[in-house]
């Protein structure tokens, strides 16, 4: 079973749009690297991943951004420069949009979790089950077959 | 022992629930908020006793998983419908995006499309009388 070339060229194309290759893309140059129209390329990829190459890019730079922030000692201006974004202040909008706080108080938030216990809480797959049973026997419906928290 | 509740990993779980119910044509039944996340699970309209749970993907190793079989056009998980043709020809007017087309294989057909959450679907209708 072969996926169509379409599909591999549009992971190719996310690959720079994420600025994999530190290579900064615009959507035309993604769309070209995919060889479709940007038109094309823009409803394709929205189809197959959930949103646009624009969004996808953007959504990357914020991602990096976050990781910066926590890991390394840049400035938040020299983080802004250093994942794509030319303005500070739109930079910093956007980043308080998205994660609901700006860049310094995230990065602060972010250490204080990481000196205070165990790090970043990532709840693997069916560990929220626990805590939607218990809701369950809250609001008194029979769970059979309980698994143990 | 019973098969009551199987998963799949999401990239957004909103965004999820939008597709799996709007799209996929799946029927939520549980949305239990847990910390930032949720309890989500959708059931097949016909039967609601086997549960698909929709998983907050934030876990890097689960990332780089979805990612990797993602990349290598694999399907995480296969769902079974009744006329293939048709319910392609449906996603396909809904926008969705098919990495494989209504293919023929042996005893059974499939296609596979994107859930645009992070993962490929197939579809696979069995020959009559499998």
């Amino acid at each position: 079973m072969r996926a169509s070339i379409a599909f591999a060229s549009l992971c190719r194309s996310r690959d720079l749009l994420r600025g994999a290759h530190d290579r900064r893309v615009s959507i035309r140059q993604a769309a070209a690297a995919a060889g479709m129209s940007p038109f094309h390329f823009i409803r394709r990829f929205r189809a197959v991943f959930g949103e646009t190459p624009h969004q996808c890019r953007t959504r990357a730079r914020i991602d990096r951004a976050k990781r910066l922030l926590a890991t390394s000692d840049r400035s938040v201006t020299d983080v802004c420069l250093d994942v794509g974004f030319t303005s500070l202040g739109s930079f910093s909008d956007l980043f308080a949009r998205r994660v609901g706080v700006a860049p310094s108080a995230y990065r602060r938030r972010v250490r204080a979790r990481a000196a205070g216990s165990d790090g970043v809480c990532a709840p693997g797959c069916l560990t929220l089950m626990a805590a939607a049973f218990a809701t369950f026997e809250k609001r008194g419906r029979p769970v059979a077959g309980r698994l143990p928290p | 022992m019973k098969i009551k509740l199987t998963s799949i990993m999401v990239d957004d779980q909103d965004k999820a629930l939008r597709f799996y119910t709007g799209v996929f044509g799946f029927a939520k039944k549980h949305e239990i908020p847990v910390g930032e996340y949720k309890w989500l699970t959708v059931v097949a309209p016909e039967r609601d006793d086997l549960e698909l749970s929709l998983e907050p993907n934030v876990n890097p190793a689960a990332k780089a998983f979805q990612e990797a079989m993602f990349r290598q056009a694999i399907p995480l998980a296969a769902f079974e419908v009744d006329d293939i043709e048709a319910e392609v020809r449906r996603l396909k007017a809904a926008g969705v995006g098919f990495t494989t087309d209504v293919t023929r294989m042996g005893p059974v057909t499939i296609a596979v499309c994107s859930d645009t959450c992070g993962n490929l679907i197939q579809l696979y209708q069995p020959a009559k009388g499998t």
